[in-house]
Formats: structure tokens, sequence, C-alpha cells
């Protein structure tokens, strides 16, 4: 992988976009103006009698919308910056607890590992425990309310190389201020949805609010889906740029990859069961949603429609395929979920395979310098 | 004054506030390296205060290796001295290529522990065992991954110091090229660097 170019590719793409989303907004204060205006005409046209058209009547539009737009860009993002612990709490994570499981405890190391790597400080590491599903996310709005979290099923699942690998493309999201923007973003979008909002609620009065009310809401629903899209393609981006910077830091792509190709290999094993699948817990939260290493499944039922829905252009996170192509450069088999080498606390109770000849061994492991 | 002395005086105050601004940047740079240096000697601190506690568990299993584990914590001390020495004497070459070997026999008689080790299962099996070896993972990977940020911050000046306008300021100024640390096997190339940043080993 050529991670650096995808870096910059990403980078750039970001700016174009963010561009895009500052043209979309000012069009739709704009298109507010517009169909207002269409829509006085048309009443005028079908009065009976003559009407002066309002003085200030742009001034007015723009103000309202801008008051609209910003208002709510304002109070979702101050809603949204409360904090990542509290958010990760919401979800269900709770905090690591090294000492009591070996598991954590390599959780706990691998952070510190790739937090020297990525010259960054060390965020608040969460995990949740009643999820199988491997997965991860990052939260927070800057590096002091900075939270990791990572699901007990990424901790079961992954080797220590493909912990790394899932650790970085989170870290990434932290180093990059991705959290903070998307966050942003979402607050932006909230803010035009409330212009549509607006003209809903305009329009359940009868007469002449009707019409004013469906001209702003059919500007508003432009606006608010132009929006949504721009901030899906925005997303998508990150998650290029994450994972780029992943391999950049870890210097491995069978890290990251391995976790991208055992989520597939999950995927599909919940494809063909339907009914017992990894359990998401409070995955499917809203609110770290589009902070998720992958995206988590809509639900059960739409487990059929889940290749169509990955090509939709909302989706906050480009397909699995896709992004294994780019870190292998071509595209890979899903990996079969192998068991990993059992802790030492778990032995006593349930004596697995004395050795398991997948585990690395202790020597490959000490190797000084052997993963560069 | 006429327009045309304004303009030239806003221009000129334009550019020497850039090249204050590049300048800043520059050497913020500069100082991230020394940072990402004295992160390796952190690291290697970290790994000989590990080794004694490996030794201590692996001694209860492994009586009939007293060589290997007396090779251990001889090529621990060594490099624990040598360490010393050279944070006394950080502009020292000898000091600094007594360190890289003692390192580099640190790491082989720990590779050397962890190949006889494969033979014990139940001192695999041990739970402090298995901690400890972790965190003897955990810190090789930490050594790697510092030389590696070390590396990329130094990959981050060189670009920031060679763009054009930026050359100018950093020429000016006299930034030399950042060196990198090229071999992975050896710590020989540990001396290049301090000899770059002399502080960084004392401030860490």
């Amino acid at each position: 992988m050529r991670f650096w170019d995808h870096q910059h590719d990403a980078r750039s793409e970001t700016r174009r976009l963010l561009l895009a989303f500052a043209v979309a907004t000012v069009l739709l204060v704009l298109a507010v103006h517009a169909s207002l205006v269409l829509a006085w005409w048309l009443m005028a046209a079908l009065l009976p009698v003559h009407l002066p058209f309002p003085a200030g009547f742009l001034v007015a539009n723009v103000g309202v919308s801008l008051l609209l737009v910003l208002g709510g860009w304002w109070v979702e993002t101050s809603n949204l910056r409360a904090g990542g612990v509290k958010l990760a709490r919401r979800v269900g994570a709770r905090e690591l607890r090294p000492g009591l499981a070996h598991a954590e405890q390599r959780l706990a190391n691998v952070v510190d590992e790739l937090c020297i790597a990525a010259h960054m400080p060390r965020p608040e590491i969460m995990v949740l425990p009643r999820v199988d599903a491997i997965n991860a996310f990052a939260a927070g709005w800057d590096e002091q309310d900075a939270v990791l979290a990572v699901t007990q099923g990424a901790l079961d699942h992954l080797t220590r190389e493909e912990l790394q690998g899932m650790v970085a493309h989170e870290l990434s999201h932290l180093h990059e201020g991705d959290t903070r923007l998307k966050m942003r973003l979402a607050g932006m979008v909230f803010g035009l949805e409330l212009v549509y909002n607006f003209g809903e609620e305009l329009r359940e009065r009868r007469g002449l609010a009707w019409w004013f009310g469906s001209a702003i809401m059919l500007a508003g629903l432009a606006g608010w889906l132009t929006g949504q899209i721009l901030k899906a393609a925005v997303s998508r981006q990150r998650e290029y740029l994450a994972d780029a910077r992943a391999v950049q830091w870890t210097r491995s792509r069978d890290g990251l990859g391995g976790v991208l190709r055992k989520v597939m290999a999950q995927r599909q094993a919940l494809g063909q069961t339907a009914q017992a699948g990894p359990r998401r817990g409070g995955l499917a939260h809203p609110s770290v949603q589009h902070m998720l290493l992958v995206d988590a499944p809509a639900g059960l039922v739409l487990g059929g429609h889940w290749a169509a829905r990955l090509a939709g252009r909302l989706d906050s996170h480009p397909g699995l395929g896709e992004r294994v192509q780019r870190v292998y450069g071509r595209s890979m088999p899903p990996l079969p979920l192998a068991p990993v080498r059992e802790p030492p606390e778990r032995a006593h109770r349930a004596p697995g395979p004395e050795s398991d000849p997948n585990a690395p061994s202790l020597a490959s492991l000490v190797d000084p310098f052997a993963r560069l | 004054m006429t327009t045309t002395g304004w303009v030239l005086l806003a221009l000129g105050a334009a550019l020497v506030w850039w090249a204050v601004a590049t300048y800043n940047r520059l050497v913020e740079l500069r100082n991230r390296i020394a940072n990402a240096f004295g992160q390796i000697d952190v690291q290697l601190k970290r790994r000989h205060d590990l080794v004694p506690n490996l030794v201590e568990v692996a001694r209860a299993y492994l009586q009939h290796e007293a060589a290997t584990l007396e090779a251990v914590i001889a090529a621990r001390n060594q490099a624990q001295g040598a360490a010393a020495a050279a944070r006394a004497a950080p502009t020292s070459a000898g000091a600094l290529g007594t360190l890289a070997s003692a390192e580099g026999l640190l790491g082989a008689s720990l590779g050397r522990l962890m190949v006889v080790s494969e033979a014990y299962p139940e001192l695999k099996a041990d739970a402090t065992m298995q901690q400890l070896s972790e965190e003897l993972a955990s810190t090789e990977n930490r050594i790697g991954f510092a030389r590696q940020a070390f590396n990329d911050q130094a990959l981050d000046f060189n670009t920031a110091a060679q763009q054009f306008p930026a050359l100018v300021v950093a020429r000016l100024a006299g930034f030399a090229e950042a060196p990198m640390l090229q071999s992975t096997r050896s710590e020989e190339e540990r001396a290049a660097p301090r000899v770059q940043f002399p502080g960084a080993a004392a401030k860490s």
C-alpha cells in the first residue's frame, strides 16, 4: 500500500468536499429565498388583488434560514461535545481492567505502543463487554476527552498484530481530529434538517402558510439530502485516511487487513445464520455509528440488502472489499476466525488445546525489530 | 507617503511575518525530532528494567539453563552500564558504540532465552511468565515504534524544510537535513542522531 499517496488523496478530497459543503449551505439559504419568492408569485397571480412585493424579503429570508442553520448547528454541536467518555458509557462501554484479564493488558500495551508510533497522548481506553462483533470506535472533542472503545469480540478474535492495526486506525481518527470534524458535520446537517422541520411546521397551518411552508420544506429537504450525502462522502474519505495511517504506523498491511478480512468472515457467517448473529449491543446508537471501525449492520432484517446498502451514497463507511483492496493492492478472501492464544485466566476454567499452532512463538514475539 | 510606498511596506511586513512563521514551524518540527529521539532512550530503559523480573520467573523452571540466564543478566547489566556511560557523555562516539553493541547483545541473549523456554511448557503456561513475555513483546514493539516515529518526524521536517518557499528560510537560518535511522538490525546508527541532538538524552 502506498500509504503516503493514499493519505494525500484522502486529505485533498476532504478539502474539496468541505468546500462543497459550504457552497451547499449557501445554496440552501438562497434556495429557501428563491422558493419563497416563487410561492409569493404564485399566490400573487392567483389572488385577484394586486400585492406589492414585500420589502426586505431577501434579508428576512436569508436571516431566518441562517438563524435556523447556524442555531441548529450550535445546539447539536454543544450536545455532541458533552464528552467522549460519557458517550461511550451511554452505549455500554466500561473502563479497561488490565489487572484482571490478559487480553485487556495486551490492549493497554498495544495502545501505548501505537501512541508512541503516532506521537500522541494516550486516550482513555474502554471495552464494550457485551458485543461479539469485531469493532471499535473513537470519540471525543479534544485530547483530554478522547476515548477509544474496543468490543469484546475484537479482544477474543484478533491477534496482537491485528489489534495493532485496529487501534492504529482508531488513533488516526483522534490524531487527525476526525471525531471533531464528524461532530461538526453532524451538527451542520442537523441545522439543515431544522430548515425542513420549520417548513413542515409552517405547513400544518392552513391557508397561505401552507404555500410558504411547502416551499421552505422542499428547499430544506434538498439541502438536508445534499448535506447527508456530503457528510457521508467526507466520512468515507476519513476512513481511507485512517486505513492508510494505520498501515503507516504499524508498517504492516496484515494487521488492519486481517481485521477487515475477519470482519468479512464474521459478516458472511452472519448472513448464513441470520438468527444467531453477533450481538451488536449499543453500537447501533446513532451517535457512534459514524465513528466505528466498520459500520454496524442496520439490523438482521436487512441482512440480505447489505451489499446493496453498502453501495449507497449515504453510507458513512466504504465497503469492506474496497478497503481491503486498498490496503493490499488487490482483493483478498475473508479470513476465517481462528481462536487466539488462550489467556491464562481462561485456561483454568476451560482448558483449550495445549499449544495452538497458529499462535506466534515467543521467540518471534521478542525478536527485536522483527516487525520493522 | 505615496500609495506605492504603503503597498511596498505592507508587502515587506507580510514577507517578514511569513518568514517568522516558517522559521517557527521548522523549529517546532526539529524539536519534535529531538523528542522522538528521547523516546527511543526511554523505551530502552524500560527494557533494562523488565529483564531482571523475567529472569527471576524463568529461573524457577529453568534450573538446567543457568548459563543462558546468566548470559541475559550479564548482557543486561552491561547494557545498563553502557547506557549510563552514554548518558553521561552523549557526544562521545566511543560510549555510543559500546552501548550499541551492548544493546545488540542483550537482544540476542533474550532471543536465545525465548528459544530455550519453548522447550518448557510449564514455563510457557506460567501466568506471570505470560504477562512478562507480553510486556517484553510490548517493549520491543515500543522500541521499534519509537525508532519509526523518529524517522517519520525526520521525514516531516525534511519535507517541510525542502519545499520551495520554506527552503529559502531553511537555508538562510542554516537548518541541516535531519538524518534518519537507517538500519533496523543494529544500534550503531544511534550515534549519528545523538550527535545531532546532544540535549535529547539528557532531558529524557
